[in-house]
């Protein structure tokens, strides 16, 4: 066996390990436009990796991961730059608003119960609505992937907000302020989860922004790529817990599983990629609730970051 | 005949022969000990290494084998159930006194070769590092509960264990000589470690001596170490380039692959 001493983390790891699990979740990232911090940072924590540093480099993996996404979305023209740019600043201030929510729910007590509540009810309700909806879709042959025609309610009132404007890839026309606004609000909920927001980003942009769903995989991976190298510097240089050495082995797999995903998920349908994201989407959240309810092997764990 | 004298005589022969033993164990005290392999070096293929540690003692006597960082503040997360649910992180534990680092070694079990109250002067076994630990909780009985959970947590991670039976012992010129050879984890981070053995006899301790084991990371693991620690700024932009040059190395690969045919 192969190992590798980490010098942030200050333990050794099996090389094959981190490469596995860089592959299998830069797989996914490519393939759905989600970072996979929800898979990774756990499993590191499994490896005896200590929580702080496997947030922290997961997050620098991820810059290697969705470069070599978006790169590849790039090319075969599935990026809405300009959609992402929107997405980003809203998920900035977001961002900033999260993290002072935080201290406000911690002050109030019993914070982390209602976030976690609240984040299960979401992710559970997202994943059953898209994978019913979808699948509606799948049995409709006919209907290409583009979301049902009626616009409804939120459609009109979308359409009668001021500064309107044409995204060319995404082919829609939509206030600058929706995307700016959707943005800051996963930007909240990733500051308060500690999680990228992949899983509800993705679902909005698609209900929502009506995007077609293989330029949002692209799109949401430009976006992530921002997020991740934002918080990988904050994190190298407030908390010290980026392990370079770590995120080398990672990035060996995830770097050539976007690529792989990406390729995949061409062959797709529309409809079959968001099936297969809302069952995962609802595995997550099974995992999550399991997480929370059944009895932990030991009560302590190290503190720090988040 | 009666020597007036006798009764004081007899009463300093009996005074120095209850005292012989004890002046018998100090002139013949040579405890000894020395760690071998003390200077752990870590670089990228360490996996952890091996410390022995041997030395001379009276013989009859029973060993206890202490390898311990200095005393330390520590910060947990506490996990507990919320409204009888669900498991989430309940606040911080906050433990004062207690070194991140401590094994303990001994010829038979604790409990069979050494009084509770040596135990707790000397800082051996659980019990006596419970003593001397200060826990932010509120009842001894929260304190009872978190720190055994406390070492549950360390031993998990290899950082705490308690071994009896495993130091291998062998009489040599009327001397007892010791021997242990035991695994150094590599969880165990980089530092100065102090071996303490005890020689014991009747319950109690009669003689310590020391010896020092030293990790230090060398070479490359230490560079990134070091500027991970003082220039985050930088090692965060080196990390986040590294990140982005190796996406589009990848990318610029898989194109030219997919190019080919």
């Amino acid at each position: 066996m192969m190992y590798l001493y980490l010098p942030v983390a200050l333990t050794s790891i099996n090389i094959l390990l981190p490469i596995g699990l860089g592959l299998a979740v830069g797989l996914l990232s490519g393939l759905f436009g989600v970072g996979g911090g929800f898979l990774m940072t756990p499993l590191l924590i499994m490896m005896g990796i200590p929580s702080t540093v496997a947030a922290a480099t997961d997050s620098n993996q991820i810059v290697a991961a969705s470069t070599s996404g978006t790169y590849a979305h790039w090319k075969v023209g599935n990026v809405d730059f300009k959609m992402g740019l929107y997405l980003l600043a809203g998920g900035f201030f977001g961002g900033l608003l999260g993290v002072e929510g935080i201290k406000i729910l911690r002050a109030m007590g019993n914070a982390d119960f209602v976030i976690k509540i609240t984040y299960v009810l979401m992710l559970g309700t997202v994943g059953t609505y898209m994978f019913i909806e979808s699948l509606q879709s799948i049995r409709k042959t006919n209907t290409d992937s583009a979301p049902a025609k009626k616009d409804g309610k939120v459609g009109t009132f979308l359409k009668s907000l001021p500064f309107q404007t044409e995204f060319i890839k995404s082919g829609v026309t939509h206030s600058i302020l929706v995307p700016l606004l959707l943005g800051c609000f996963v930007g909240i909920l990733a500051a308060i989860m500690g999680v990228g927001g992949g899983f509800l980003m993705v679902p909005i942009m698609f209900y929502i922004l009506r995007m077609p769903m293989h330029v949002i995989v692209g799109t949401s991976l430009f976006q992530i790529l921002f997020t991740c190298i934002e918080v990988t510097f904050l994190q190298s240089y407030a908390n010290h817990t980026v392990d370079f050495t770590l995120a080398v082995l990672l990035l060996l797999g995830s770097t050539i599983g976007a690529q792989v995903g990406a390729v995949f998920g061409r062959k797709l349908k529309g409809e079959q990629l968001k099936i297969l994201l809302a069952v995962i989407v609802l595995v997550v959240t099974v995992k999550i609730v399991f997480e929370l309810t059944m009895s932990p092997s030991l009560l302590l764990s190290q503190a720090g970051g988040h | 005949m009666k020597h007036p004298f006798r009764k004081l005589i007899l009463a300093l022969k009996l005074a120095l022969i209850s005292f012989l033993p004890l002046l018998a164990i100090d002139a013949d005290a040579q405890l000894t000990a020395r760690a071998n392999h003390d200077h752990i070096t870590v670089d990228f293929f360490y996996h952890g290494g091996t410390v022995s540690v041997s030395g001379i003692s009276d013989p009859g006597t029973d060993l206890v084998i202490k390898v311990a960082s200095e005393d330390a503040h520590q910060n947990l997360r506490k996990k507990g159930k919320v409204g009888g649910l669900l498991w989430m992180t309940v606040g911080e534990l906050e433990v004062e006194n207690v070194p991140n680092f401590y094994e303990i070694f001994s010829t038979k079990k604790l409990d069979d070769i050494i009084s509770r109250d040596e135990m707790e002067k000397h800082g051996i076994g659980f019990p006596a590092l419970r003593q001397h630990a200060v826990l932010n909780v509120a009842t001894e009985e929260e304190k009872s509960k978190w720190f055994d959970e406390f070492v549950r947590f360390k031993s998990d991670s290899n950082l705490y264990a308690i071994n009896s039976g495993n130091i291998t012992l062998s009489e040599k010129n009327g001397m007892q000589n010791y021997y242990i050879l035991t695994r150094w984890p590599y969880q165990a981070p980089p530092g100065n470690y102090t071996v303490t053995v005890y020689a014991i006899k009747e319950g109690k301790v009669i003689e310590t001596a020391t010896s020092n084991v030293n990790v230090e990371q060398v070479g490359i693991v230490k560079a990134l170490a070091t500027m991970a620690k003082s220039n985050g700024a930088l090692y965060g932009i080196l990390s986040i380039l590294a990140a982005l040059g190796a996406g589009f190395g990848v990318g610029l690969i898989f194109r030219k692959s997919e190019g080919a045919h």
